[in-house]
């Protein structure tokens, strides 16, 4: 967008009072190859644009969003969007908009532009995949391999001046693999992803990688049903850390507090888990599948230490719940494209490693679960109820880890069950994740060390 | 540039650029909607969006592509993006459709009043909700979520046969969720539903009804674990039966991904248990006259009287089958072709909901399931949370949370005791009545 139009649109929205005028101006290229059934079933990509206009009133947000980027189009926009709002322009005059350009710092090195590599040079890797999965075993009956790239281009303007500009490179690569035996199929899934260009792709160990979840999707095949009930559990270090980000990441973000549907709601400086929880939201670090530049406001992006010892310490906000909620602004607004007006959302999301070994807490277990990987789930952010799958699991018996089981599932409240985290391992590891919220689906990462969790009810028959 | 003429800008480009085949589809949206808190509004959006994909052939080989610039360098660019893909992949056998008679009927899916629905009223029934909900019971903390909007939206297909075809659609919804309050315990009650008549939505019926789900819940808590009768709500049992739909696609079939492979003419499901995919309901949001490629719809019997009567395909799935394509192709501008119901339909039985809740001394009557991560429906796995009343004699003894239910869905269609008369009145896709299993493992 030009600066004439951008200055055009913010003035028209300043003279219609509103306190505050966003333009988020996106070109996103989306490329991906998928290998399926021993053959290359499809390649695809295409392009995404649109702007989004966003004009505040107090803490009131009126958004619209449109693929045309006529001058004329916007600014009706801005006018039905003002008439929305309910709120008069006073026809006063203002004092002309002077916009600033910048590009936002790249912390995040991207060496290879996917662009650039074409999407021919996944190949061969999807195929590697594909065969690592399949001489895992001859259980292996499927895989499905997807190597994803997406490309961002966004301009963030204000009507406080800024016109920023950032560019945002993310890989993925999925792995799907089923087993099947008796008539019984079994999946499973690893799905690794960086803020990085093709050299994640280059450089990932994608045998291990599939080797990982034939394994897993073969475990299962033989496994045994758990006895559903209340036990010890203790959870795998990495995608684990889905639970923290399901029952305590929500209910930590403003968009849940300014709505008073948080258990967390007022409870600031209190001890809300057990003192060995330090958890953690960092967008800063390098390269990272959640991590970022600038959020979607354009505020550069921060370590926000949640938890500190059992302690809450801070919320993730976005402008409009800080100012709500009197609470500093911690670059966590974040949207899924042109389409959502931003909300304060989850980065790079972990419980901090502590100093238990994981050999200490499976030999402290006389009856429980140990859930090795977590499938996803879910969270009720008024309530704290949640719920997760568990994809990789095991009967721990007298200390001792002893057989797989199928069909576990977790669910709980989640300021319940913080504080009855009572060991923290020194295994930190972070997972990528996809996350979905009401500002649309958010690359997010997961992570904790090995947990023990005192008392939850596992599901199963 | 306008969606017509983006779209005969594409097909000629992509003849140009060497495609044998193709087939495009566009998809125009808008959509206007708020949500309240404490008596203001708190967002407002109003929204336009539109797009264009591709996917053509070349010896066989297709390519993707799509576009939401509708400039002709970014169409260019879109067909031959489209054209490099069709380099990288391994052939496909299909036959791209030639034009044929798609039924002149009036689906009802587009309403002209709707359109005349001003947001200011949308707003006042929202304030009237919240205003009723409030004063319903004073045990309603507050309402975080009090929201309604409208949207309408048109999808065009064309092919390199001739085939052209076009439809629209438009709705109104509203929704409210409240939260309630009793001794330190919270619990949240929705209720929301769409139409395209203004004047079906009832404010107080709705606010009701969501305190009434809220405070019904207060107290709550777990059963031991055990095998249970159980009682699926019609609230919930189009979200399990249609977490399962994709065993019944010929291409999950094909690629080892269903466990109805080989099993058509078998009986999979209790007699009374059949799934129809009907498109030509009236006003229903799956119907439609032509599927995502071209195909004239069609009503199929999926399951009849508990025996696997068909598979659902699209151009690709049929072929391979050696099939006509039975015109159940879903796509998107900017996704692949895949497969899908229409609508989805588990007929009616004869019994009344107490009939169901008072067929077995103790049941566990489900309302509400929480997530779908624990079910797969390549493995008919279900591993859920679950909340509802733990019930005896046909009675409601006390609110139940903090379980889950086990079981696999080609176990419980298995197990179907009796098949409620009643669907709920949500406007949805997929109709399933109340469902008394034999058992169910909980665990609680």
């Amino acid at each position: 967008m030009n600066k004439s139009t951008a200055e055009k649109i913010i003035s028209l929205g300043k003279e219609k009072m509103a306190d505050f005028v966003e333009i988020f101006e996106e070109e996103t290229r989306n490329a991906s190859v998928v290998y399926k059934d021993k053959k290359v079933e499809s390649a695809t990509a295409g392009t995404d644009y649109g702007i989004g206009i966003r004009l505040i009133y107090g803490t009131n947000v009126v958004y619209g969003f449109t693929s045309n980027e006529e001058e004329e189009h916007l600014l009706q926009l801005v006018r039905n969007l003002s008439q929305l709002s309910g709120v008069q322009a006073s026809g006063q005059n203002l004092d002309p908009i002077s916009l600033q350009f910048q590009e936002a710092s790249n912390s995040h090195k991207i060496s290879l532009n996917p662009r650039e590599v074409g999407q021919d040079k996944k190949l061969p890797f999807l195929k590697m995949a594909d065969k690592a999965a399949r001489e895992y075993s001859s259980k292996v009956h499927q895989v499905a391999i997807t190597a994803a790239d997406i490309s961002s281009h966004v301009n963030i303007i204000n009507s406080e001046g800024l016109f920023l500009s950032d560019n945002r490179i993310r890989t993925r690569f999925s792995i799907n693999v089923s087993a099947a035996q008796n008539g019984d199929i079994f999946v499973a899934r690893e799905a690794p992803g960086a803020m990085m260009g093709f050299e994640f792709v280059e450089n990932l160990d994608i045998e291990q990688y599939a080797r990982q979840a034939a394994g897993r999707a073969v475990l299962m095949l033989d496994a045994k049903y758990i006895e559903g009930k209340k036990m010890p559990v203790v959870m795998g270090n990495g995608f684990g850390g889905v639970i923290f980000h399901e029952a305590c990441g929500h209910p930590l973000e403003t968009e849940s507090i300014r709505r008073k549907a948080s258990p967390f709601a007022g409870k600031m400086g209190e001890q809300i888990a057990h003192n060995k929880v330090t958890a953690v939201d960092d967008g800063t670090i390098p390269n990272k599948w959640g991590s970022l530049n600038v959020d979607d406001e354009g505020n550069p992006t921060q370590k926000t230490v949640l938890i500190e010892k059992g302690i809450l310490k801070n919320y993730m906000s976005d402008r409009v719940g800080a100012k709500e909620l009197g609470v500093p602004i911690t670059g966590s607004s974040r949207r899924e494209s042109y389409k959502y007006a931003p909300v304060s959302r989850m980065r790079n999301t972990y419980i901090d490693k502590g100093e238990d070994k994981f050999e200490d807490m499976i030999g402290s277990v006389e009856s429980g679960l140990y859930a090795k990987k977590m499938g996803g789930g879910s969270v009720n952010p008024a309530t704290g109820e949640f719920n997760f799958a568990v994809e990789e699991g095991y009967i721990i018996k007298n200390g001792k880890v002893v057989e797989p089981v199928r069909g576990a599932a977790l669910i709980g409240k989640g300021h319940e069950i913080l504080p009855q985290i009572s060991m923290v391992g020194d295994d930190l590891e972070l997972a990528a994740g996809m996350c979905g919220a009401s500002s649309g689906m958010v690359p997010t990462t997961v992570g904790q060390p090995s947990l023990k969790v005192d008392n939850i009810l596992v599901g199963g028959r | 540039m306008e969606t017509s003429k983006a779209l005969d800008y594409i097909c000629s480009e992509a003849k140009k650029q060497g495609a044998d085949s193709f087939d495009v589809i566009a998809g125009e949206s808008e959509s206007s909607g708020l949500d309240l808190y404490e008596g203001k509004v708190k967002n407002s959006e109003i929204s336009s969006s539109r797009g264009i994909g591709i996917r053509l052939f070349v010896d066989n080989r297709p390519g993707f592509a799509f576009t939401e610039k509708y400039s002709t360098e970014a169409l260019s660019q879109t067909v031959s993006d489209a054209i490099a893909h069709a380099k990288l992949t391994d052939p496909v056998e299909l036959d791209m459709p030639e034009p044929a008679d798609i039924e002149e009927k009036d689906l009802k899916l587009w309403n002209q009043s709707a359109e005349s629905v001003e947001l200011s009223q949308l707003k006042d029934l929202c304030l009237e909700m919240e205003s009723l909900a409030q004063q319903k019971d004073k045990r309603v903390e507050n309402i975080p979520y009090l929201g309604a909007g409208k949207s309408s939206g048109r999808t065009e297909i064309r092919n390199s046969n001739g085939v052209s075809c076009s439809a629209r659609g438009n709705s109104l919804y509203a929704g409210i969720g409240v939260l309630a309050h009793q001794n330190g315990h919270k619990k949240m009650g929705y209720y929301s539903n769409s139409s395209r008549d203004f004047n079906f939505f009832k404010s107080d019926y709705m606010a009701n009804l969501a305190v009434e789900r809220a405070v019904e819940m207060l107290g709550a808590k777990s059963i031991p674990s055990g095998k249970y009768p159980v009682v699926l709500s019609k609230r919930i049992t189009p979200q399990l039966i249609g977490m399962y739909r994709a065993p019944f696609y010929g291409e999950a079939v094909q690629k080892g991904q269903s466990r109805l492979k080989g099993k058509i003419g078998e009986s999979i499901a209790v007699k009374d248990f059949s799934i129809l995919c009907d498109p030509h309901v009236e006003g229903f949001p799956g119907s439609r006259l032509f599927d995502g490629e071209g195909i004239p719809s069609q009503k199929i019997s999926v399951v009849e009287n508990g025996v696997l009567n068909a598979f659902l395909y699209n151009l690709e799935s049929a072929k391979k089958e050696g099939v006509a394509p039975s015109g159940h192709a879903v796509r998107s501008y900017s996704g692949d072709v895949g497969t899908g119901f229409s609508n989805l339909f588990v007929p009616k039985g004869k019994h009344s909901l107490s009939e169901l809740l008072s067929a077995h001394p103790k049941c566990l009557y489900v309302t509400q399931l929480e997530g779908g991560s624990g079910c797969s429906p390549i493995s008919g796995e279900i591993s859920i949370g679950a909340q509802g009343f733990w019930v005896e004699n046909g009675q409601k003894v006390h609110p139940v949370e903090g379980v889950t239910i086990s079981s696999n869905y080609f176990d419980l269609i298995q197990n179907i005791e009796m098949f409620g008369n009643e669907y709920s009145d949500i406007l949805s896709s997929t109709k399933v009545p109340d469902m008394l299993i034999k058992f169910m493992y909980v665990a609680g």
